[in-house]
């Protein structure tokens, strides 16, 4: 019964909006644009970010990550043997492989950015693909180019996979002076294109690496395997927790949120203003409707209404314009986002050139369900909101002051 | 009989200082059809609105049956205006949007009750004041006569065991107003329901029991009886 009461005063309630159905449209008209600019915002936002990380997840590693030392309150954390095994053994890390990183100059003073790792640790957290050649042996000279390196070094050095070369490491002495000492290795594979910093490095084993100087104290980093890209994320902070940072691709999708997030935010602050406007407009509607009833509240409180009644009953044809300007503004929303992914695209790829084709997928606005239902959520409190004053106002009124219409 | 009304001692002063009532005392029997009258400006719709709880005195007491009106409790008042008091007004006041039978049965909504006993009791109300074939039609499509009829359908509704009406036929050519005293008249015999009925109009007042008589927010008398009434009693 008590529904079926609240359906009598929606009934009620659409009948009086429908009194004044010019004025409620208008005011409908207000709420759906308000919410259609927020949407629409969201949507284009939404849309940018998906690309974006769908364009990261396409080019680069994202379930691998680096782990750095770091230094908290003076004291700097260095990579042991331990933290090794600790970043082993947390939850959804596969593979970790330490790492030294040096810098050897070839005879002809091409630097070479050197990652050196132990052969089977490389093959577990790597996953080398070959472009020529194969990977290094344990305790060996043999190196491995990344695939820029190998192009650079051919090139201009002309070594090639399966042949030896000369590098010198540059150490210095208790006098300051540096002393080089000479050190041929052996090129015995290339890997693939990786979209990540192993195109420009050279690869070797971690034991010779070690004998080429004795001053290292620790590990330069660790390179650690993920079990998935969703976990990259809680990986990283465990990292965080033992006094380390973690790097990755990973770091591009945080920056691409983000962005997107206080873009998304400050434009969205320009759509409020329109919702405003829009909750303006329903008090305005509703101070101008209770003025008119004035009477018709006067009489409707002397035959047995309460205040609480009352309230109810202004609420009710504000929650319905918000529902109406929601569905709307909804509406509005997907006809946006259709128009934008439908001549957007084109626009964009003709504005900048083919080259931008592949920045937008088949859609450059999104609206979700999830979206659409904030959007009606978002007419309905404003609706509600900007109704508050006016129902007040209307239990305000003295009854008998009302009927005289004085 | 027993008092459907006791009024002790009643005052009302407006803020601006004016007293619109002032030591008001009467009594009125249940059943009684009474007659307020005086000129403007005499206390009579301040005298209805304090009756019907729309209002408050500034002192003094009204005894509904046997219950004291508070006018401290919101409540109780709304409680008033819901099951013992119905109002009819000299401008009809029914509501545009809504029907001629949804006029009727408007008050029930506040009273908890389902849409199908609503206008069952919306519809005996309606053939009661000889509408119940104009259930269907809005406030604009009826005349005035027929509007003040719909109105106190409305008024009984909630079956009130007072009716409160505050000059009904001022708005109205004297046939129709004839027309309409003698459908309250009706409706007060047949259903035993106290009638109270600001007027001016003497000879409307003529179809009342009793008249009482306000000047300057004083009672000037409570007992004029009309021939009316004597008729009454002599056809009892």
């Amino acid at each position: 019964m008590i529904v079926g009461r609240y359906v009598d005063y929606l009934g009620l309630s659409a009948r009086q909006l429908f009194t004044k159905r010019l004025r409620v449209l208008l005011t409908v008209l207000g709420i759906a644009i308000g919410v259609a600019a927020v949407i629409g915002i969201v949507a284009i936002g939404d849309g940018i970010r998906e690309q974006a990380i769908q364009a990261i997840e396409a080019q680069s590693d994202l379930s691998l990550v680096e782990v750095h030392p770091d230094t908290q309150d003076g004291i700097t954390q260095l990579i042991t043997d331990a933290r090794v095994d600790d970043i082993r053994s947390m939850d959804h890390v596969l593979a970790a492989a330490p790492a030294i990183r040096d810098n050897y100059a070839t005879k002809k003073q091409t630097y070479l950015d050197v990652v050196a790792m132990n052969g089977p640790d490389f093959e577990q957290v790597l996953k080398p693909q070959y472009l020529h050649g194969e990977g290094m042996s344990p305790g060996t000279n043999e190196v491995v180019f990344g695939h820029d390196l190998r192009d650079t070094l051919q090139r201009v050095e002309g070594i090639r996979i399966g042949e030896g070369f000369d590098i010198v490491v540059r150490d210095y002495n208790e006098s300051g002076y540096p002393v080089d000492t000479g050190h041929r290795l052996n090129a015995t594979g290339s890997l693939t294109v990786r979209n990540d910093q192993f195109d420009r490095l050279l690869i070797m084993d971690l034991a010779t690496a070690m004998t080429f100087r004795d001053d290292e104290a620790g590990y330069s980093s660790v390179f650690v395997r993920v079990d998935s890209a969703d976990n990259v994320f809680g990986v990283a902070e465990q990292v965080k927790s033992l006094g380390l940072t973690a790097t990755g691709a990973f770091e591009q999708i945080k920056a691409v949120n983000n962005f997107m997030d206080m873009v998304v935010m400050i434009f969205t602050l320009f759509a409020v203003f329109a919702l405003l406007v829009g909750g303006l407009m329903i008090m305005t509607t509703m101070i101008t409707s209770v003025f008119e009833r004035t009477r018709e509240i006067g009489i409707t409180m002397a035959i047995g209404a309460s205040e609480g009644d009352v309230v109810r009953l202004v609420m009710y044809e504000c929650l319905l314009i918000g529902v109406m300007g929601g569905i709307l503004g909804d509406l509005f929303g997907l006809g946006f986002a259709t128009v934008v992914n439908t001549f957007g695209k084109p626009y964009v790829v003709a504005s900048l050139g083919d080259q931008f084709a592949g920045i937008f997928g088949e859609q450059i606005a999104v609206v979700s369900p999830g979206l659409m239902l904030i959007g009606l959520a978002i007419a309905v409190v404003f609706s509600l909101g900007a109704g508050i004053y006016p129902a007040v106002k209307a239990t305000r009124l003295n009854p008998v002051d009302a009927i005289r219409g004085t | 009989m027993t008092e459907s009304i006791k009024v002790t001692g009643l005052s009302k002063e407006y803020r601006n200082g004016v007293k619109a009532l002032q030591d008001v005392s009467f009594e009125v029997r249940r059943g009684e059809f009474v007659a307020l009258i005086g000129r403007s400006g005499s206390g009579k719709s301040t005298l209805l609105s304090i009756l019907g709880g729309l209002d408050s005195p500034t002192s003094g007491t009204v005894s509904i049956g046997r219950t004291v009106v508070d006018y401290r409790d919101r409540k109780a008042l709304i409680a008033l205006r819901r099951n013992v008091v119905g109002f009819v007004f000299q401008q009809y006041n029914l509501i545009v949007s809504l029907s001629a039978l949804e006029n009727v049965a408007y008050p029930l909504l506040f009273n908890y009750h389902s849409k199908a006993v609503r206008e069952k009791r919306a519809m005996g109300m309606l053939e009661l004041v000889g509408l119940g074939d104009r259930a269907k039609h809005f406030p604009q499509q009826l005349s005035g006569g027929e509007q003040q009829r719909v109105a106190i359908a409305r008024a009984l509704v909630g079956d009130p065991s007072l009716v409160l009406a505050d000059e009904p036929t001022g708005n109205l050519d004297s046939k129709t107003s004839g027309e309409i005293y003698a459908l309250m008249r009706q409706v007060n015999r047949a259903r035993d329901v106290t009638f109270m009925v600001v007027t001016h109009e003497k000879e409307l007042a003529a179809y009342c029991d009793r008249t009482i008589e306000l000047r300057d927010g004083r009672v000037l008398s409570t007992g004029l009886e009309t021939a009316a009434c004597a008729d009454a009693r002599v056809m009892k």
